[in-house]
């Protein structure tokens, strides 16, 4: 009890007489373990006052939440989960302090704002660092939260910094600490050409904030900035307003190309399309679960992996759905409606039955994480690699379809099957093995939405009638059309949304269908002759 | 003539059913009404409300089945015309609401008053009018119809197609009506009504009378259907349905029959959505959904398409067996909705009644070969097995 | 004919022996409680969890012994997502099985539809969801927050902690974040925020593609003012939207957002790593560290017999309907629902976070608000804990609900009493 009132006077007296700058490091990091959110703001900048490189891990850990108090002492360590235990490790020094149980830690709270503090302070203190790529990231971090304590900082860093690429981001990162300084007028001036040549939202947005305090002198210099900014981030919007609208047509493409064979080519209302899709989710979810538990190291390839699983799994159902009650439609369109909206109720329930009904869990492989920049366009890993797969299983299938035996089989049969079973191709075998193959790209679609989705029951449903519209915007019977279709109905939807609001862009768009149909009965590609009328 | 119309509708099996629900129309709300909760035949006011509701489904599937049994056009969108029609009814219901509601804003409903509307918007007029308001639900779903199938059936859209772009229609619809800004109260409807034409909804007599109503608009719509398939014009929407280029060939105009039995069967939708309101007590954009209409398909093919009185037995049978389910068994119950379809469509593709009667048909046809066999007069026999197929 | 006449027979004693099958299984010594949560379609998601903490509570109480010396039993029904179902169900539950009270629903226009149910047939239902409030029934007690329970505590947090000068008011197009939005669009300006620097955006429900609505978010945060999103968006559109700005790298320390419908439960879909310091503002946290927390994880996880499933504020909520319905009717000797209504306002029980939640005369209850941060464990942060809050059904932000009250305590009984004119019934025509 006496101690803790000592500590309590010590610190309290430690907090009234900041001015006076405490030096020792590691007794400033002690204190953050007592501190609120208020007190530790302050602390953190006494002990980036330190200029002390070696703090600087103690504070990137309080950031990630990795800095712990010791409850008997109030001793600060960064910790390391090991077990039930935590390996502590000493936050100046770096050396392991032994280890102790969870139960003996007090986590020390961080909030948003600390973390602004944090990098900011991190950042001024590691741009000497020896190593390149710290150099980058503390530039960027004084980019990102600057202050105009950092800018003598950054100055000393500049004129001893080599590395071009560090060098250019430095004097970025100087050009915005000398915005908000009390650098004279001219310094300014430059450091707004500087800022300005950065271009992106980013630029406007600090041009903008410093506004308010600066000179009135320099009011038309940053307006000017701003425009021109403004007006190449226009040309730039646009690019990337048709980059959303291909990347949501390749997700659509994705979710109906199985629906083309399966309702395109064989007729089938296919209603079980969307579970077929969600099977495909649930399995990445099973192999990223099996490889969680049993081999972490691959958790990269999960993806790969959950390929050929999805397939399998789902051609194997649509296998067995077409053999058990699909075989028996044929020529009965209509039909096949009300047996697959069935067969769709059966498996979403016995997916809730087996996983629950909650969202589970499907995480992104490192190399999916993430974005990079295309001139002012930022374009996410992940549609990237949605794209680039939907166009490759549409190619894959193309030539499936135009080159192979099979395909070669599965069009005869659809156009004239008492003419091909004449000619000796086993229909039932045929029929069969298309069925199975639209379900088992629709289940590989669900590896690639899960990715971007929820995985739960009702992924499915959420695709089936976007599907269906873009077949039959398409044209049934053609995947060119459902090719067109999906990226066309992708890029109007993101150029309705801006101006209409994502609710009426849909509508919209399904109006627009609507009457599309109405023009042209049978799609944008539509079959020709005489096996249109069977 | 309209006699004879309407005589020639009254075919067997539709006056054995129009009495069943005549009868049952009596029968329920006097059971209700009269007998004391203790007797084993009261019906409590809890199952006259389902039954009501069970009676608005019957006639959406009897809709459905005029179009799609008769002229061979899948409509997906039925719920649609169902819920316009309930729309209209619920806004009728709100605005009797009057200063009853929660803020005691006479004119505007309580969810506009919320979002800070400070006047009605225009499409609210008028529907303090009853008349108004059950004229707007024949017309509004009507119009809707008529403005969709003069479009579609013009340009020859048809089959698969047809049931997509009302698939779409319907979608389309159910993402207005979830807008709050459209000025239909969005996700959560309409709903907390208090009373109709003076008497309150909730009331067991109002009850009584509306589920009398359902059962006597049903048995009217049936009457009506059958005389229309029955008559001249009913054999060449099966003429439609069956071979739509000859019927075309043959110099009628086909776009203008489907289009008359699609306005005729969107109004019978409204009807039954705007009866369906007051009994269950809300619409809200929920029923746009498309699974919605999809499910009045299946009820149409479980009791039997184009048999008119099929889809009446399959709506209320699917609808009583969800009731059931989800209270008895509520984590099963999907597996039973879904084998059910399966089943049906895979074993019984005539649906009940079909199936039904063709075996009746089958079996007088053996009776009557038997028969003629037995009095060894050859002759008549073939036609008569003709005849009963 | 024969057969139609005799179908027309069967189908009627079906739906008769429907009705009366419950009916069979009433037994006397047993108190019903109905359990009325969507059990398929798309709310299953998120109300299954809280049929399986009724069934949890219910147990629990049975094993103290049950109440007034009965055991409890559960009558699970399945409305199926479907808002009509939920009326007839409710109706089923009342008149047919005759529950003594009944937890259940989570969306309003679920609430909506079955309202006029419990107030004609009355019953009392426990509403155990975060609502945009504007409600105040007899015959229903809102055990979830109110906006001044959960949304103004959150941009006071931002405003005050965070330095937010600029705000996205995001959310799903239905009826709560419309009021909502609106209650904080009238709040902050009365803050001095200026209405340029409030966007308000609706997206439709289970959307998936939040591109463009993110880009457009950074764009609205690079005027050069500390910006942050207010997130309203509904359960299934949640995982998309914070997949989308995890990878166009919004980070918290940019722009916040702030959730209303994202606990534990929704973030068990994702990988919360790259969207730490994401905020959520509820009355409970899994993370909450008080006895009675560890006490209920410890239970829900035996009753699930899965040590991952975790608990979220909706539970909560269901935890103190239930247990002040129990101290209620016990304290009313009874289940008659008016009696039960009288001995309920006042009734006190223990919340989870370690205080007392209270009924009040208008039907909510009191409890703290917490602002939590998003963890990489998908786990909470408590970053700020407020005093016990009363739930405010008539918010005094938007000009017509300003000047109304609800007190059910006898002899105003009124759940929509105008304070300016002195009556009750709204404006008072």
């Amino acid at each position: 009890m006496l101690i803790r009132f000592i500590t309590l006077v010590l610190f309290l007296l430690s907090i009234a007489t900041s001015s006076l700058a405490q030096s020792d490091p590691k007794a400033l990091i002690d204190q953050l373990g007592k501190a609120d959110f208020k007190q530790a703001e302050e602390l953190i900048g006494q002990i980036a006052a330190t200029g002390d490189p070696r703090v600087v891990p103690a504070l990137n850990a309080f950031a990630e939440g990795d800095l712990y108090a010791r409850k008997s002492d109030g001793a600060v360590f960064i910790t390391k989960a090991a077990g039930a235990d935590f390996t502590l490790i000493d936050p100046l020094s770096g050396e392991s302090a032994g280890e102790a149980p969870k139960g003996s830690m007090v986590k020390l709270r961080i909030n948003n704002n600390l973390r602004r503090v944090i990098r900011s302070a991190t950042g001024g203190l590691t741009l000497l660092s020896p190593d390149r790529a710290v150099r980058l990231q503390a530039a960027d971090a004084v980019l990102r939260s600057p202050s105009a304590e950092n800018l003598e900082l950054v100055e000393a860093a500049l004129s001893k910094e080599t590395d071009g690429e560090v060098r250019a981001r430095m004097q970025e990162a100087r050009a915005v600490s000398i915005l908000i300084s009390e650098r004279p007028v001219d310094q300014k001036r430059a450091a707004i050409e500087t800022v300005a040549s950065l271009g992106g939202r980013g630029a406007i947005s600090i041009l903008m904030s410093a506004a308010p305090s600066l000179d009135a002198a320099l009011k038309p210099d940053v307006d000017a900035a701003i425009a021109r900014i403004e007006t190449t981030q226009a040309f730039w919007d646009m690019g990337q307003n048709v980059w959303y609208g291909l990347s949501l047509g390749s997700v659509l493409l994705l979710a109906a190309i199985g629906l083309a064979i399966t309702f395109g080519v064989m007729g089938i209302i296919n209603m079980a399309h969307g579970e077929m899709v969600m099977l495909g989710a649930y399995s990445t979810y099973v192999v990223q679960e099996v490889i969680r538990t049993s081999a972490p190291n691959l958790f990269d390839w999960s993806l790969a992996i959950a390929l050929p699983v999805a397939f399998l799994v789902t051609a194997a159902v649509g296998l067995v759905i077409e053999r058990g009650v699909i075989r028996f439609l044929y020529g009965r369109p209509l039909e096949t409606l009300l047996a697959t909206w069935g067969v769709s109720l059966i498996l979403q329930q016995l997916v809730r039955s087996i996983f629950g009904p909650t969202n589970q869990e499907v995480g992104n492989p490192s190399w999916m994480s993430g974005a990079f920049q295309l001139g002012q366009m930022q374009i996410t890993w992940n549609r990237l690699w949605i794209v680039a797969f939907s166009l490759s299983i549409f190619i894959g299938l193309l030539v499936l379809m135009k080159r192979s035996a099979f395909g070669l089989q599965m069009r005869a049969v659809t156009q004239n099957r008492r003419m091909a079973s004449s000619m000796g191709i086993r229909t039932p075998w045929v029929d069969a093995f298309t069925f199975a193959l639209g379900s088992g790209i629709a289940g590989i679609a669900g590896v690639a939405l899960s990715q971007i989705d929820n995985v739960s029951p009702n992924l499915g449903q959420s695709y089936i009638i976007d599907s269906f519209m873009v077949v039959v915007f398409g044209g049934v019977g053609n995947l060119w059309g459902t090719l067109v279709g999906a990226l066309s109905l992708g890029v109007l939807n993101k150029f309705l949304e801006p101006w209409t609001g994502a609710v009426l862009g849909k509508i919209l768009v399904l109006v627009l269908i609507i009457l599309f149909i109405q023009k042209r009965p049978r799609g944008l590609f539509a079959l020709k002759g005489r096996a249109v009328e069977a | 003539m309209i006699t004879s119309f309407v005589l020639r509708a009254l075919e067997g099996r539709i006056v054995m059913a129009v009495a069943v629900l005549a009868a049952v129309a009596l029968a329920v709300p006097a059971s209700n009404l009269l007998l004391s909760p203790d007797s084993a035949l009261h019906v409590p006011t809890y199952a006259v409300s389902l039954m009501g509701k069970y009676l608005c489904y019957a006639l959406l599937a009897l809709a459905l089945d005029l179009v799609w049994g008769y002229c061979g056009i899948l409509s997906l969108g039925h719920g649609a015309f169902f819920a316009l029609g309930g729309y209209a009814m619920g806004m009728y219901l709100m605005r009797q609401i009057g200063s009853r509601g929660v803020y005691g804003n006479p004119v505007l409903p309580d969810f506009m008053v919320f979002l800070n509307w400070k006047e009605l918007p225009w499409f609210w007029h008028g529907f303090d009018m009853f008349w108004f308001a059950m004229l707007m639900v024949l017309l509004v779903p009507g119009l809707l119809a008529f403005v969709f199938g003069w479009f579609a059936f013009r340009s020859r859209v048809n089959g698969v197609y047809l049931s997509i772009i009302t698939q779409a229609m319907t979608y389309a619809l159910m993402l207005a009506f979830f807008r709050n800004d459209m000025g239909f109260g969005g996700n959560n409807g309409l709903t907390d009504y208090k009373d109709i034409l003076g008497f309150s909804v909730q009331a067991d007599g109002t009850r009584a009378v509306l589920f009398a109503l359902s059962a006597l608009m049903l048995a009217l719509c049936l009457v009506l259907a059958s005389a229309i398939t029955r008559s001249k014009f009913g054999k060449v929407l099966v003429g439609v349905r069956d071979a739509e280029s000859r019927v075309r060939f043959l110099g009628f105009r086909v776009e203008n029959i489907k289009l008359f039995t699609f306005v005729v069967s969107a109004m019978m939708a409204g009807i039954a959505g705007a009866l369906f309101v007051p009994q269950v007590g809300i619409i809200n954009p929920g029923e746009f959904a498309p699974a919605n209409s999809i499910e009045v398909v299946v009820w149409t093919a479980v009791g039997g398409r184009g048999t008119l009185i099929g889809p009446i037995i399959g709506a209320v049978l699917v609808n009583g067996g969800k009731s059931f389910f989800t209270g008895a068994f509520p984590e099963l119950w999907l597996y039973a909705l879904g084998a059910l379809f399966i089943g049906v469509t895979l074993f019984l593709p005539k649906g009940i009644v079909g199936t039904v009667q063709s075996g009746l048909a089958a079996r007088r046809a053996m009776k009557a070969a038997a028969r003629a066999e037995a009095s060894g007069n050859d002759d008549r026999a073939p036609s008569q097995v003709q005849a009963a197929e | 004919m024969n057969f139609k006449a005799r179908l027309g027979g069967a189908m009627l004693a079906a739906i008769m022996s429907t009705t009366a099958f419950h009916g069979a299984f009433a037994a006397d010594d047993t108190i019903k409680i109905g359990v009325l949560h969507s059990l398929s379609g798309t709310m299953a998601i998120s109300e299954t969890t809280l049929k399986d903490a009724m069934l949890m509570l219910i147990d629990e109480q049975n094993k103290k012994g049950g109440v007034l010396g009965k055991k409890l039993e559960a009558v699970v029904v399945d409305p199926a997502s479907d808002w009509p179902l939920f009326a007839e169900k409710a109706r089923q539950l009342i008149s047919q099985d005759k529950v003594a009270a009944v937890f259940g629903c989570w969306t309003s226009s679920s609430r909506k539809s079955v309202l006029p149910v419990f107030e004609e047939l009355n019953s009392i239902l426990f509403y155990p969801v975060q609502y945009e409030g504007e409600e105040s029934s007899r015959n229903i007690i809102y055990t979830g927050a109110a906006p001044n329970q959960q949304a103004i505590p959150a941009v006071d947090y931002l405003m005050n902690t965070e330095g937010v000068e600029r705000f996205v008011l995001e959310g799903t197009d239905y009826v709560y974040p419309q009021t909502t939005n609106k209650i904080l669009k009238a709040y902050l300006m009365s803050k001095g925020i200026k209405a340029e620097d409030i966007m308000v955006n609706y997206t439709p429900f289970g959307f998936s593609d939040w591109q463009t609505e993110v880009s457009k978010i950074k764009a609205f945060g690079s005027a050069g003012k500390k910006t942050a999103v207010v997130s309203t968006i509904n359960g299934d559109a949640n995982v998309p939207f914070y997949k989308e700005l995890a990878n166009q790298g919004i980070k918290a320390e940019d722009i916040p957002v702030v959730a209303f419908s994202v606990g534990e439960e929704e973030l068990a879909g994702l990988d919360t790593g790259p969207l730490v310091g994401h905020l959520a503002a509820w009355n409970y946290f899994q993370s909450v560290d008080t006895p009675v927390n560890a006490e209920f994880i410890k239970e829900w996880h035996a009753f699930t017999k899965n040590d991952k499933r975790v608990t979220n504020d909706p539970m909560e909520a269901a935890y103190i309907g239930f247990n002040a319905w129990v101290k209620a009717v016990e304290a009313a000797g009874t289940t008659d629902t008016d009696k039960v209504l009288d001995s309920i306002i006042g009734v006190s029980v223990p919340n989870l976070s370690g205080g007392y939640s209270t009924v009040m005369p208008n039907h909510h209850i009191t409890k703290p608000v917490l602002i939590g941060e998003i963890q990489a464990d998908g786990q909470f942060e408590i970053v700020q804990q407020t005093p016990a809050v009363v739930g405010d059904e008539w918010s005094d932000y938007l000009p017509d609900s300003k000047d109304l009250i609800s007190d059910w305590r006898k002899p105003m009984s009124c759940g929509n009493f105008n304070v300016a004119t002195g009556k009750c019934g709204g404006k008072g025509s």
